[in-house]
């Protein structure tokens, strides 16, 4: 059952900076609260204050740059970014990734701010968005501040948001040319969380037939989203074929540190990996490959 | 706790409610508002046997805070049928048999309706896509996805 | 012509209207005024001892109102085998031995759940943590904890069926297999968990709301556990939220519920959990399997011996019953000149398994189906040649158990192979597997020692030629309902708007004993047939009376219309006739009653519904995944009396089933479930569901209302086995451990390649 709590509303990121310094002790932020509530209804977490920051409006936007890129408000809800015909065109792999997320229901309430927030290495979001490079802006009542979003998971359930920090933003740059992106995750029943998720960033050269750029990213593979940095290096300079995508394969695999649960082996989970990232990287290679001959972007 | 003031508009009703911060939005709806047609089926938002529409998006009631809900309109399964007219996916439902116990059958219907509302003629891939969500132990679902179909194909229109 | 005016044709579920609108009001929405919410307390420690339990701080707590230990009631060790009483072992909210993580230890109530929640918190519980024993396997071994006194070495039941010789079959066989399966637990995931409404009245009288599948069961175990006269109880039962067998033994929230109410002489409620439900009611009983068969070279079958322990769990509960219905479908659906299986039941200290969809059966085919194909792949013969040869056939006596009548397996089998060669060429990864069943129309036992018929209907016709009936059959979703309002108008010879059922309280309603076993349709349709043969009669003899045919014409009564059979524009309206019928009577409304008690049919059950289904995977060969394409099943469930409530229930077995096959399991570790949540509880989804297709295989069978026998149930065996046949011959290997994970399909397929490559 969930613990009674003091509940404060903020509608402008003023108020909500105000609030978190006020309760600083004791806080949880609620925005969606489709990962917060089911921990509060477990009693697992329990906070004496709750600042509910839904209505903070100016969180909610989409925006775009042809030079900057792509601007996320923490407060837009994965349906949002679902229905963006800027993101359809600009970042489809989202795309793919929220149809594949959760439910309708958990789509239409749930935010990308409160996702990235909470932590998860088996969440949709951090793999994907890594792979794409992206930047998270966070801010207390003091300063605003901007790092990579690899560096924003520290640990399982833990991030770099310090006491009375606010996730505002994520930032995507513009995806540089012949670049193209793929996501799946490994489940029993669709869009469950993940057991594994590999996304695969790939970028090609003028000819589009070597590799000049890669970004891995696996999902519920360690205690946090990880870059496969090994295997990536590994594709550098490199045409597509079959070894090699084995030889990557198995050393995404290698950098994958797993937990066994009820659902799945440390073993399978490697494995999993494994087949995965050789299914990703074919796949962006692949788009990245008709997007070269196409002579675009 | 203190109480905290609601105001929330269900099924075109206006209701002015005091309600403890920890309450959610399902049971406001059932335990205040005695609508108990919305059902609840687990307690990790994984069912979605609660659903009911929020300002027109199916939302899990039992995964929103009633304060959140606070100043939007809600509409739940006793607000489809039209005085005496049921609505087209209901007839659709009865028609197809797309129930047996009845539990979920609300939430299915919640979820139906807001499909049609967003796109009237969805293909399959849409429906399932639209009822994923909804946990049903005793259709198999397919039922339930003729029913959805049907109305699709326009065999249901809004009765006079 | 039409054979039927109701039956097998499309009618609108009579609860839809009351469904689709959110009007149905299950137990779980009672509210009552001055209502309190009860909790539970549950024993965290699989096996101990209870030293003593202080209840002060809880009852302490403001807003608490009543808090009950095992010491308050009477201790009654109940069971649903009631004339074997050593079978009773179940005590619900237990005194001084705790023998699952979950079993009951005390109850609150409170002026809300949150309240009672905290509660629970300060009772304070003592225990003294015995050791645990948690597979049947090691429970049985010499100095494994024991659970029970009575129980020497954990064995809770044996069950021995045998005909023919066995060991004189496998000398004259050709080809012997042996195989080893482990069957999986599942749980039932109704979506409405168990609760109750429990309300004490000042004049002693005990009313319950509850969800349940048997209100008469329920009304005569909280009688026995209460020291109550059963009918000082009301059981009420309106809508069900789904049973598949978990709802209709005795259960904490009703029992806890009415010792609450009855020290307060007020309303309690107690709702379980989600984590509750999956902990503490019941499950699918897991089974250790060991197949023995001996078949011709050209596939004849000659002998077969099965052995089996089964994780029974803390008590008995309905795990008795599977014991045996899992040694008897074993032998079905085929001839076998001999067999012999051993079943034993072994208690551990996990949840006590007992009664779902299936009952033993669907593991019994698994295991039986998946060997088949093994032997047929062995033999180089089709799998449907290989049971075509060796099917069951109207007529046939299974020795000592059966009698089967109507039997369309071999139209089934037909039917199967036609579409399978529809199918022509399968893509790369894919795989078609097939399974066959039969199943039982009810049970034949009276282990609950009732002194009433199974199954018992009344009619009444009031002036207006409205019939009410009263029932005792229950329904969760199955449709009883919708078919025994279709069984009377047909008989009754009216429309289904004519009928106002009554059913679901234990009142005003005659005896039942529920809805379990699949045995609804035969049993209480037989009652409600004869009740409504029984007042048509009455209505045609005042019309034969008004009519005056030739002594040679038959009369009846076909869509509100009596007429002679012969000529039957010459007629009366039967709302005409009733009016004067009921005049005739001294102004009594016309009254009929009907009744069903199965009288030597064998050792099982009256009659027995067939069936064959395939289903179509793709395997994925790189991570094991399966998926599901097409699924068609053949069935032979006699007369079908509600085509849209049968296509429903297949396609609903199937979900279920192939969720047993594949999808979802119970893992523990020391009697404690991982998985209590439908995050990691898998149950297919929209999205999993394949393309399904019903083939009806029309027969009559002569023990069931117009011919019908079940389905629903029945359709639940066959997946898992059909499942694990297509992943056989898609990918190559043969998982025989449930559920076929996609881990342990890559892990057979790495093992096929390490062989290979040697």
């Amino acid at each position: 059952m969930i613990q009674d709590f003091v509940y404060s509303r903020a509608k402008t990121v003023k108020e909500a900076l105000d609030l978190l310094e006020k309760y600083k002790d004791d806080y949880k932020i609620i925005c969606g609260g489709q990962s917060l509530l089911i921990l509060m209804r477990q009693g697992l977490v329990a906070p004496a204050n709750l600042i509910d920051i839904k209505g903070v409006e100016e969180l909610n936007y989409i925006k775009f740059k042809p030079k900057g890129g792509l601007k996320i408000g923490a407060v837009t809800t994965h349906s949002e970014i679902q229905k963006s015909s800027l993101i359809k065109k600009h970042y489809p792999v989202l795309i793919d990734m929220e149809e594949n997320l959760a439910s309708v229901q958990t789509r239409n309430w749930g935010t990308i701010g409160g996702n990235l927030s909470h932590g998860d290495p088996a969440g949709d979001p951090g793999p994907v968005f890594i792979a794409l490079n992206a930047t998270v802006k966070m801010a207390n009542k003091e300063r605003e501040r901007s790092i990579p979003l690899e560096e924003f998971f520290i640990d399982y359930f833990e991030t770099a948001l310090e006491e009375g920090e606010l996730l505002l933003e994520v930032q995507l740059p513009v995806v540089p040319p012949k670049t193209a992106t793929a996501y799946e995750k490994f489940n029993i029943i669709k869009n469950d969380q993940g057991i594994v998720s590999v996304a695969a960033s790939i970028t090609l050269d003028s000819r589009g037939s070597t590799c000049t750029d890669a970004r891995i990213a696996l999902g519920a593979a360690a205690s946090t989203p990880i870059r496969a940095r090994k295997a990536e290096k590994l594709l550098i300079g490199q045409r597509l074929d079959d070894g090699l995508l084995e030889k990557i394969g198995k050393k995404a695999s290698q950098e994958a540190d797993p937990v066994a649960d009820i659902h799945a082996s440390e073993e399978y989970r490697k494995y999993l990996v494994k087949a995965l990232t050789k299914r990703m990287v074919k796949k962006a290679w692949e788009r990245a490959k008709i997007i070269a001959r196409k002579g675009g972007l | 706790m203190e109480k905290r003031l609601l105001h929330i508009t269900v099924n075109n009703e206006t209701h002015e409610l005091y309600v403890e911060p920890k309450r959610l939005l399902v049971e406001v709806l059932r335990d205040e508002l005695g609508l108990t047609g919305t059902k609840r089926g687990c307690n990790t938002g994984a069912c979605s046997a609660c659903t009911v529409l929020l300002n027109g998006l199916p939302v899990k009631s039992c995964s929103v805070l009633a304060m959140q809900a606070d100043g939007t309109e809600i509409t739940t399964v006793e607000g489809l049928a039209d005085g005496g007219k049921l609505s087209p996916i209901q007839r659709s439902f009865l028609d197809h048999g797309a129930y047996q116990c009845g539990f979920c059958t609300s939430g299915m219907l919640m979820s139906a309706t807001a499909l049609l509302k967003e796109s009237p003629k969805p293909a399959k891939e849409q429906i399932i896509e639209a009822i994923h969500g909804n946990i049903c132990r005793c259709t198999g679902y397919n039922s339930i996805i003729r029913a959805i179909k049907a109305v699709a194909e326009g065999k249901y229109k809004e009765e006079e | 012509m039409k054979k039927y005016t109701v039956i097998n044709t499309p009618v609108h579920n009579i609860d839809g209207i009351a469904k689709i609108t959110g009007r149905a009001e299950y137990a779980f929405d009672i509210q009552l005024p001055h209502m309190l919410h009860g909790k539970i307390l549950r024993s965290s420690y699989p096996h101990a001892k209870i030293l003593n339990i202080n209840t002060r701080k809880a009852e302490g707590l403001s807003g608490v109102k009543a808090v009950v230990t095992g010491k308050e009631t009477l201790g009654v060790k109940q069971g649903i085998w009631r004339r074997f009483k050593e079978l009773c072992d179940e005590e619900i909210l237990a005194r001084s031995k705790v023998r699952y993580i979950g079993e009951p230890v005390a109850a609150v109530a409170a002026v809300d759940e949150d309240t009672a929640e905290e509660a629970l918190d300060l009772i304070e519980v003592e225990y003294e943590p015995l050791p645990g024993v948690f597979e049947p396997l090691e429970a049985i071994k010499e100095g494994a904890p024991q659970l029970h006194d009575h129980a020497e070495r954990n064995i809770n039941v044996t069950r021995h069926i045998e005909w023919g010789d066995v060991d004189e079959g496998f000398k004259e066989a050709d080809h012997i297999r042996e195989d080893w399966f482990r069957c999986s637990s599942q749980h039932h995931v109704c979506m409405e968990t168990h609760n109750a409404v429990a309300s004490y009245s000042l004049d002693k009288k005990l009313t319950v709301w509850t969800s349940t599948q048997s209100h008469y069961y329920i009304q005569v175990l909280l009688s026995w556990v209460l020291g109550l006269r059963e009918n000082d109880i009301r059981v009420i039962s309106r809508y069900t939220g789904g049973g598949f067998g978990s709802k209709f033994e005795l259960d904490s929230a009703q029992f806890c519920s009415s010792l609450l109410s009855m020290k307060l002489f007020r309303p309690v409620k107690i709702t379980l959990t989600r984590e509750e439900e999956f902990m503490a009611t019941k499950r699918r009983t897991p089974m250790f399997y060991y197949l023995r068969t001996g078949v011709k070279k050209d596939g004849t079958f000659i002998a077969k011996e099965g052995r089996v322990f089964t994780e029974g769990g803390a008590y008995t509960s309905m795990g008795a019953t599977a014991l045996y219905l899992t040694g008897f479908f074993q032998a079905f659906p085929y001839v076998w000149p001999s067999y012999r299986y051993d079943g034993y039941r072994v208690y551990t200290n996990t949840a006590p398994t007992s009664a779902m969809r299936g009952f033993g059966a669907p593991q019994a085919t698994f295991c039986a189906e998946t060997q088949i194909d093994l032997i047929a792949n062995d033999l180089g013969i089709d799998p449907v040649e290989i049971r075509r040869k060796n099917a069951m056939y109207p007529g046939y006596e299974v020795p000592g158990q059966a009698t089967i009548q109507s039997c369309g397996l071999t139209q089934c089998l037909d039917k199967i192979e036609d579409w399978i060669q529809s199918r022509g060429k399968l893509p790369p990864n894919r795989g078609i597997g097939i399974a066959a069943y039969g199943f039982m129309s009810g049970g034949i036992f009276n282990w609950f020692d009732t002194p009433y018929a199974f199954s018992s209907a009344v009619i009444q016709i009031n002036i207006d030629g409205k019939v009410d009936l009263y029932v005792g059959s229950q329904d969760m979703g199955q449709g009883s309902n919708t078919t025994m309002t279709m069984i009377c108008a047909e008989e009754l010879g009216v429309r289904v708007e004519d009928i106002r059922l009554h059913m679901g309280d234990t009142e005003n309603c005659p005896v039942d004993l529920g809805a379990w076993g699949s045995r609804e349709t035969l049993m209480q349709g037989n009652a409600v047939k004869m009740a409504a043969a029984k007042a048509k009669q009455q209505i045609i003899e005042y019309a034969a009376a008004k009519l005056s045919p030739n002594i040679v014409y038959d009369l009846d009564i076909k869509d509100q219309w009596i007429h002679l059979i012969a000529r039957p524009e010459r007629g009366l309206s039967y709302f005409d006739v009733v009016k004067e019928a009921i005049r005739g009577k001294g102004g009594q409304p016309i009254i009929a009653r009907g009744h069903y008690t199965p009288h030597r049919k064998g050792m099982i059950s009256p009659a027995y519904s067939f069936g064959v289904q395939a289903v179509e995977a793709e395997v994925d060969p790189d991570t094991g995944k399966i998926t599901l394409k097409n699924c068609v099943t053949a069935h032979d469930c006699g007369q079908v009396i509600n085509p849209i409530g049968v296509e429903g229930q297949l396609e609903g077995a199937m979900a279920m089933a192939a969720g047993y096959g594949f999808t979802e399991d119970l893992p523990m570790d020391e009697g404690k479930i991982l998985n209590p949540n439908l995050v990691d509880y898998k149950v297919l989804r929209a999205t999993e569901m394949p393309e399904t297709k019903v083939i009806e295989v029309e027969t009559y069978e002569p023990e069931g209302p117009f011919g019908a026998k079940e389905a629903g149930e029945g359709l639940t065996n066959p997946t898992a086995g059909a499942l694990s046949n297509a992943v056989f011959h898609a990918a190559g290997v043969s998982i025989k451990n449930l559920p076929i994970t996609p881990e342990k399909v890559l892990e057979a397929l790495r093992e096929k390649k390490k062989k290979k490559s040697k």
